[in-house]
């Protein structure tokens, strides 16, 4: 199995009306200041090489950026952490994004050998698989079964609205886990999905990080 | 359809591999075959003895003259598929191996499973087994298989792939009260598999309920639409073995690592609104509960005559999400104000008749809490006191039924030695009995809807 580039998975999400936040990998940082005229501060600044799976282990991720001088700050920090702590990874570029308020879900699929495709709820972030708070469903996934995926989890009180957060747009989430059932049955050859995080809000959901395993038949 | 029918409602049936044998499992299909024979014509077929417990027997199957609805098969796996030959020729309505040696065994045993699956499968012949128990409907006297007994009527079916197993379940259900329409224990699944039994028991009249003992499904995109669709008609629980609650350590994705076979399978089973159980005597108790009572909506009450046990009942009640009915003052008012009460209760479910109830407190009380527009069913709990009348106490929860039919009551009668009595008359009833509040608390959840 190998693992499908960013480019390919995005295009496919919104083929299938999964939306992402807005995002551009760039080679410069005078591109990346282009950008950022485009969208607007905040951002989120991260390295994009394929010997680094797990950007936030060598120091490759900054949030919060809010202006041209901490974005500039922050291409040069993660480039001298990077030498530091995996010199001879291969640098493809920087990732900008926009930065978006909400909670962290994650949503994935693998596919069973008794059951065909599985797909997988949760709260999201690095810390899923430390707190197991997730659950699951067999696509088809029906509009019923996404909300039973849903209410399942102890994090729905987080979803829910707490503390004087507001409630998260559940019928987004439904949407999501829905078309990621539909995307996984018409596509065979896409073995395992992960969508992590999803930063979901009141208004809307959107996929910051995703990881797509791939295998021709 | 129709061929599945036959299968299952078999006016002839030839053994092939009876024999007189002791301890062999040719003598004990003999045996529990001829248990129906007057319901249905019995052949034995052995080449090598003239005649088996009396009873002449056949060179092979092609010399019976009449038809055969269902040939039974227990003989070494090497003569197989030469017997399953010349039953195809015969033109039998089904066929039945009980044989072991297959595909469970090793791959030359696989291989030949396959080219027996295949003829059968061409001949449009349905197959159960290899590597089974066999079927028992006591429900039509029909015991096709080499369990140790035959189970008593009832409306549970069973479906178990596990043979083993069955032996002893049939066993149990002796010192019980519930019985069976249909027990199916059915191997290696070479032929007919777990979806088709719960197709055909979906429809079939003397089944209400369905508990399956299940350790793989082999299609499980069709089991989810089949499922589903029995669900919806009766309440199918399933005992699901081999849940390993690890994922794969090395998986690189999230999803892979967090999903494991145990909450694949549990996810698949609310999907299609499966009820899911833990333990062996959970999947019977719950069986119990729904082949005797109705199904009713979210909101019960508790009574009885101890406050420790109705307040453990409401501690499972709240853990399971059973809803205690909000019963008012005037309820209680009414039941205090009955000339037969001899000492006024309190307000509250679960109502506490105290420990020194007579069966005139249970009655007054369980009467007016039936009465309730929100009180959809009843748990009765007895514990023993001196005074306590077991036997009467189990007739006015008898009585209480017959005239409250359509709402489930379920009994907690707590002891050993001194409530036998009062059970069998709560159970020859159609009351199920719980000897632990856990238990019936579980009973109850599955029959709210």
């Amino acid at each position: 199995m190998v693992n499908l580039d960013f480019i390919k998975s995005k295009e496919i999400l919104s083929k299938y009306d999964v939306l992402s936040c807005k995002e551009k990998l760039v080679g410069s940082k005078k591109e990346a200041f282009l950008f950022t005229e485009k969208i607007g501060f905040p951002v989120v600044l991260k390295i994009f090489s394929p010997d680094v799976p797990h950007i936030t282990d060598v120091g490759g991720l900054k949030l919060g950026i809010k202006n041209k001088k901490e974005l500039e700050k922050a291409w040069d920090d993660i480039l001298f952490s990077l030498k530091k702590n995996k010199p001879k990874a291969l640098i493809e570029g920087f990732l900008v994004q926009e930065e978006v308020e909400g909670v962290e879900i994650m949503v994935g699929m693998k596919r069973s050998r008794e059951f065909g495709p599985v797909l997988m709820f949760g709260l999201g972030g690095i810390l899923v698989e430390i707190l197991k708070d997730v659950s699951f469903g067999i696509a088809p996934i029906s509009r019923s079964t996404a909300i039973r995926m849903i209410k399942e989890i102890k994090g729905y009180k987080i979803l829910k609205g707490f503390r004087g957060n507001p409630a998260v747009n559940l019928e987004k989430l439904i949407d999501v886990l829905i078309n990621i059932s539909k995307l996984s049955l018409e596509n065979p050859e896409i073995k395992e999905i992960d969508l992590n995080p999803i930063i979901v809000n009141n208004k809307k959901a959107l996929v910051v990080d995703t990881c797509f395993l791939y295998e021709k038949n | 359809m129709k061929k599945i029918n036959k299968f299952f409602n078999p006016k002839t049936v030839a053994l092939i591999g009876a024999t007189d044998r002791l301890d062999s499992v040719g003598l004990s299909l003999c045996k529990n075959l001829l248990t129906g024979s007057k319901k249905r014509k019995i052949f034995f077929v052995n080449p090598f003895r003239k005649k088996v417990l009396n009873k002449t027997t056949y060179p092979s199957v092609k010399l019976i003259k009449e038809a055969v609805d269902l040939v039974v098969i227990a003989v070494p796996s090497r003569v197989v598929l030469d017997v399953v030959k010349e039953s195809i020729e015969k033109k039998v309505g089904g066929v039945i191996i009980i044989s072991s040696g297959f595909a469970e065994l090793n791959k030359k045993g696989k291989i030949l499973q396959e080219r027996i699956e295949k003829v059968l499968k061409k001949a449009q012949i349905p197959l159960l087994g290899p590597n089974c128990l066999g079927i028992v409907r006591p429900e039509i006297n029909l015991n096709a298989s080499f369990a140790f007994t035959t189970p008593p009527k009832g409306s549970i079916a069973f479906i178990s792939q596990s043979g083993a197993l069955v032996g002893s379940i049939i066993d149990r259900s002796l010192l019980e009260n519930y019985g069976f329409s249909t027990i199916i224990s059915y191997g290696n699944e070479a032929g007919l598999g777990l979806c088709d039994f719960l197709e055909y028991l979906k429809d079939d009249k003397s089944t209400k309920v369905i508990g399956v003992y299940l350790e793989a499904i082999k299609d499980g995109r069709r089991f989810m639409k089949v499922a589903r669709d029995v669900a919806k008609k009766k309440p199918v629980l399933i005992l699901k073995s081999g849940k390993t609650k690890i994922g794969q350590k090395t998986a690189i994705s999230h999803t892979a690592a967090l999903s494991s076979s145990y909450n694949i399978y549990s996810a698949a089973f609310k999907q299609t609104d499966i009820i899911e159980v833990e333990t062996i005597k959970e999947l019977f108790d719950n069986l119990k509960a729904l082949s005797w009572q109705p199904r009713c909506e979210n909101g019960i009450a508790i009574v009885g005559n101890s406050g420790g046990c109705g307040v453990l009942l409401a501690d499972y009640c709240e853990e399971l999400g059973i809803k205690l009915a909000k019963l008012d003052i005037e309820l209680f008012n009414k039941i205090n104000r009955s000339k037969e009460m001899d000492r006024n209760i309190n307000q509250g479910n679960p109502v506490d008749i105290f420990g020194d109830a007579l069966s005139n407190r249970y009655e007054i009380a369980l009467n007016n809490l039936l009465a309730q527009n929100n009180v959809y069913g009843v748990i009765v709990t007895q514990t023993l006191q001196a005074m306590t009348t077991v036997e009467k106490n189990a007739k006015i929860i008898v009585r209480a039924k017959k005239k409250w039919p359509d709402k489930p009551i379920i009994t907690l009668f707590m002891g050993g030695k001194n409530i036998v009595k009062g059970i069998r008359i709560l159970e020859k009833n159609k009351i199920p009995n719980y000897l632990d509040p856990r238990e019936a608390a579980l009973a109850m959840k599955v029959l709210i809807k």
